[in-house]
């Protein structure tokens, strides 16, 4: 079964929600489908309670996350966001991530000289995907004002984006 | 899926890995990456500024087998061309040359582009160097 996320909320599609406002809505949701508010209800409302409440904890796991959020809002929207297609390495990054693996072979070589140059990198992916964290930040305002698909291109290039540069920190993540 | 031999012996033995230095007036660098692997590519070519004949091209690749082997095969084709020879090189010629499957066919994409790259850095740097000549004369 498919339900519409923010409908179930009854909220407008939207990217930048209001997360207080979104945890009261699913707390009141949460109670009025709770099995043991439902449990004298005829078997049909029964099932019906405990299928929304399913729905409702995915709707919640996948609107409470801005990632998620924006991922899941992307394909209501008939965005293809499975795998990276397009050529959305960031250029500036490249020389660091060439110079990265360097050091990553370094380090597997036995030089454990190369472990502050990594840490140092890993420092910078972050202040990177903070900023990118920013611009989609920033972008998500902008869908909600206009709801131009041009701003969700620039949203899934974006993530895209972000993708990469996690992956990044996840490559850098060495023991000590 | 299997590698070819000829990816194989690339790989195993691959040809001018290494570097150049970058800030020399007549070598190119080319830079170049695929978010889907996280493959990243570095291929230089040093030009004999008289002829304009590629004397020496070096790689450094992290990536899969198939980046690796079109990377290498890509230096040992570069060196004796021409820069504008160098330029006519596709990657569908690396794919047949290796025999790549479908699947890797972005491996020879990224090799053909960082030779582009690498040319259009060296051209670059010939055009400042030239404009900086005149400026002094």
């Amino acid at each position: 079964m498919t339900a519409d996320y923010f409908a179930f909320f009854g909220l407008q599609p939207a990217l930048a929600l209001d997360l207080k406002d979104l945890e009261k809505r699913f707390l009141d949701l949460s109670r009025r489908y709770h099995p043991d508010l439902n449990a004298r209800k005829p078997a049909a409302e029964r099932e019906a309670a405990l299928e929304a409440s399913a729905i409702l904890n995915d709707a919640y796991r996948t609107l409470r996350e801005p990632i998620a959020r924006a991922m899941y809002l992307l394909k209501r929207e008939g965005f293809d966001i499975g795998e990276q297609t397009t050529k959305d390495v960031p250029p500036e990054l490249l020389e660091e991530v060439f110079e990265l693996n360097m050091a990553l072979e370094e380090l597997k070589d036995g030089d454990t000289d190369a472990l502050p140059q990594i840490a140092a990198a890993r420092e910078r992916f972050l202040a990177s995907r903070n900023e990118v964290d920013g611009e989609i930040g920033a972008k998500f305002a902008e869908w909600d004002a206009q709801h131009s698909r041009d701003t969700l291109s620039a949203i899934r290039g974006l993530l895209n984006r972000r993708k990469y540069i996690s992956n990044l920190i996840e490559k850098t993540n060495v023991p000590d | 899926m299997a590698y070819s031999e000829k990816v194989l012996d690339h790989y195993n033995n691959p040809r001018n890995v290494g570097s150049l230095d970058k800030k020399s007036a007549n070598v190119g660098t080319g830079m170049v990456g695929a978010p889907e692997c996280g493959d990243v590519m570095k291929l230089q070519i040093q030009v004999n500024e008289e002829n304009g004949i590629i004397e020496d091209a070096k790689f450094k690749t992290f990536g899969c087998g198939s980046a690796i082997a079109s990377s290498s095969l890509a230096t040992e084709w570069l060196k004796g061309k021409t820069v504008d020879e160098a330029l006519a090189i596709r990657n569908t010629d690396i794919v047949n040359e290796l025999s790549l499957p479908p699947v890797k066919i972005h491996c020879s994409v990224l090799a053909e582009d960082a030779i582009k790259a690498a040319i259009s850095d060296y051209r670059a740097k010939q055009t400042t160097k030239t404009a900086a000549e005149q400026t002094v004369a």
